[in-house]
């Protein structure tokens, strides 16, 4: 299936992180993004980091419990617990059972765990690299990780996590890790950060601030911008015949909302350089059917 | 429970909720009727947009202090009762506060230093088991104690799981108490740097240790322990306040506003922090679903345009998602619905009119059924 070109250059990365400010569909748009590139082809893992599952109602799929589970042809979803995976990273080093089982329920591991910083991110990205080099035991063959990644300010965490984590701990398997992270992580043409957002003001303030920190803490630029539920746009005063009175509290409702809309994605026309995508709110429930709607929407665009 | 939105009974409404539900409009909103009512009135925000800070008319000295919000002058023209409280605001800095504390129960310049130049910290800034957000407050914890008010309302961060704020002060007192402290006074290293075996473990200790030493590097763990050591002096203090802050959340005249988004999706989030917060003793107020189209009569044109077929369509939804989340509590929990306005709240008029029209619907016998057939 053909991809937009703004699609097809994030097709060739192997991790993509998708962030923006809480509530603004960064669940969704990662579920647009998965079937839209393993539709053009790519084999995607979706991977969603929340004890809330959300990502295999998106897909229509059953909760993912922790595990690799397939959503479609070439898609795959997962809800990662973090701390579960530290653990993981513990049981593969230390191998005997006995001594893993004092680690884990070693206060020092604990607190170790709990306090010290950047190392559940690392955890998740750890996992993310694994599964790409094909590491990880029985999971399938994957060509692209799309991360469904915690809001704004811990986004810019999630990445700055491994250059942290290789300043902090400097030799041991985590350190060593955290040096293949940061190098990896490092390199835009294999790892891609899209930002979510709508066209409110809050939203793209975060998103703007997002872009600063990004610049500022790692000297990165989001590779796509993707503006999330849209009103429809208004008929230009040409088709203003077709409207009906404009005291219709619909009418003006929608006019009003989507002139709100249409100011922020001036302000966001002004001050956001790079690759852009709209998607629209649809009168279609969340769920497979939403999901498919809006990737055909990313397809048809001829960006 | 009082239906009232504002109480001299609550005198504390701490405003709670998902991210990008309006919580931090509804918290100046509700804060502008309560001065309007006549009360003293703080409102304590995290993250307000620069419009919602625009129009309250606080700028950065708003972290470091409360600053008094031009009420009367701005009200005059709209009438009715008259900005007669007073209305403060401020603004949450969970670094600043933590920085204040540190060098108010540090007992030495040298204490203080120790541990703001502790590259653990440095490093950790932003994510010490949620020390951070436990700062902000002991901000609010200050401000009761001094009296000022007749009522505060205080916003949450913008945190996916906001409830982990609320644990906050608990969550910092089992830390205290139990464990990174101790790990961090353990004579965890000999003169020569080494990592010191304990006698407790015996050979499986010695294992266990080894491996940490070797899958975190010592200099982590060096770094933690000069950390959690610098900061001993400070332990007491802030044991002390922490238990207070956590008997002030938890007390009955404390009382939580739970904002929730619109629509079906909503609801198992709205569901979780409500039974959370019962489920830990908290004193749960109104819920309040924000945002909600309002519903419009069926459609008579029979080829509408996208944009109206949309709202008849988002209309119908968060109606049906209302009448399952009333469905899911008792009819004595008060629950009301706010309309998606045209345009969004952002001056102190707007402000003042979104609060009077909350405490209206609220004191509605059937705020629910008001608001699904209130189409503006």
């Amino acid at each position: 299936m053909a991809l937009s070109s703004r699609l097809a250059s994030l097709a060739q990365r192997e991790l993509l992180m998708v962030t923006g400010k809480g509530g603004v569909g960064k669940t969704a748009v990662s579920a647009v993004l998965g079937l839209a590139l393993s539709r053009a082809g790519r084999r995607v893992l979706v991977v969603e980091v929340d004890p809330r599952e959300n990502l295999h109602q998106m897909l229509g799929v059953p909760p993912s419990g922790g595990a690799v589970v397939p959503a479609g042809p070439r898609l795959w979803v997962q809800n990662l617990k973090p701390a579960e995976v530290l653990d993981e990273v513990v049981r593969e080093q230390v191998r005997i059972e006995l001594i893993v089982r004092r680690v884990l329920a070693s206060d020092v591991y604990k607190h170790f765990a709990a306090a010290a910083p950047g190392l559940k991110e690392l955890a998740i990205l750890g996992h993310a690299l694994r599964l790409l080099r094909g590491r990880e035991r029985g999971a399938p063959a994957l060509d692209l990780v799309i991360l469904d990644a915690p809001a704004t300010g811990h986004g810019v965490s999630l990445l700055a996590a491994p250059q942290l984590v290789s300043e902090v701990i400097r030799s041991g398997p985590f350190g060593r890790l955290a040096g293949e992270l940061a190098a990896w992580l490092a390199d835009p043409g294999r790892c891609g950060i899209a930002v979510v957002t709508q066209a409110e003001e809050m939203p793209v303030e975060e998103a703007l601030e997002l872009r600063a920190a990004l610049r500022e803490r790692l000297d990165r630029s989001p590779e796509l911008l993707v503006i999330n539920g849209l009103y429809p746009p208004f008929p230009a005063v040409a088709d203003a015949a077709m409207l009906p009175p404009a005291d219709d509290a619909l009418t003006s409702l929608w006019r009003r909302r989507r002139a709100l809309n249409d100011r922020e994605l001036a302000r966001l026309r002004a001050r956001w350089e790079g690759p852009a995508i709209e998607l629209p709110q649809l009168p279609i429930d969340r769920g497979p059917a939403l999901v498919a709607a809006l990737a055909d929407r990313l397809e048809a665009r001829p960006n | 429970m009082s239906p009232d939105l504002i109480s001299d009974d609550h005198p504390l409404t701490i405003v709670v909720g998902s991210g990008g539900v309006g919580k931090t409009t509804l918290a100046a909103a509700v804060g502008v009727l309560s001065a309007r009512s006549g009360r003293d009135t703080l409102v304590m925000t995290f993250d307000p947009s620069l419009r919602l800070k625009d129009a309250l008319g606080v700028g950065e000295e708003a972290r470091e202090r409360e600053v008094p919000v031009a009420l009367e002058g701005a009200l005059g023209a709209i009438g009715g009762i008259g900005g007669r409280g007073r209305l403060d605001a401020s603004l949450l800095d969970a670094q600043q506060t933590f920085n204040r504390l540190i060098a108010r129960y540090a007992p030495d310049e040298a204490s203080r230093r120790r541990i703001l130049d502790n590259r653990f910290y440095r490093h950790l800034s932003g994510s010490l088991g949620g020390i951070l957000e436990y700062m902000a407050v002991e901000r609010l914890f200050e401000v009761t104690a001094n009296g000022r008010y007749g009522q505060i309302v205080l916003d949450t961060p913008p945190t996916r799981q906001a409830l982990d704020f609320l644990e906050a002060p608990a969550r910092i007192v089992g830390f205290l108490d139990s464990g990174a402290l101790k790990v961090g006074l353990k004579p965890w290293f000999d003169a020569g740097g080494r990592l010191q075996a304990t006698a407790r473990w015996g050979g499986l200790g010695r294992r266990a240790e080894r491996f940490l030493d070797e899958v975190v590097g010592l200099d982590l763990l060096r770094d933690m322990a000069e950390f959690f050591s610098a900061f001993s002096p400070l332990y007491a203090g802030f044991r002390d306040r922490a238990q207070g802050v956590e008997a002030l959340l938890r007390s009955p005249k404390t009382r939580f506003l739970l904002v929730s988004g619109p629509g079906e999706e909503r609801i198992p989030d709205t569901l979780f922090f409500a039974r959370r917060l019962q489920q830990a003793g908290y004193h749960l107020g109104p819920i309040v679903v924000n945002r909600v189209h309002p519903l419009f009569p069926a459609a008579i044109d029979s080829s509408p345009s996208d944009g109206k077929r949309l709202l008849r369509w988002l209309g119908d939804r968060d109606a049906k998602g209302l009448r399952e989340l009333a469905a899911l509590f008792s009819p004595e929990q008060p629950l009301v619905a706010l309309p998606l306005l045209p345009d969004e709240p952002t001056d102190l008029a707007a402000l003042a009119a979104l609060g009077e029209d909350l405490e209206r619907r609220l004191a509605a016998s059937d705020p629910l059924c008001r608001t699904a057939a209130d189409s503006p």
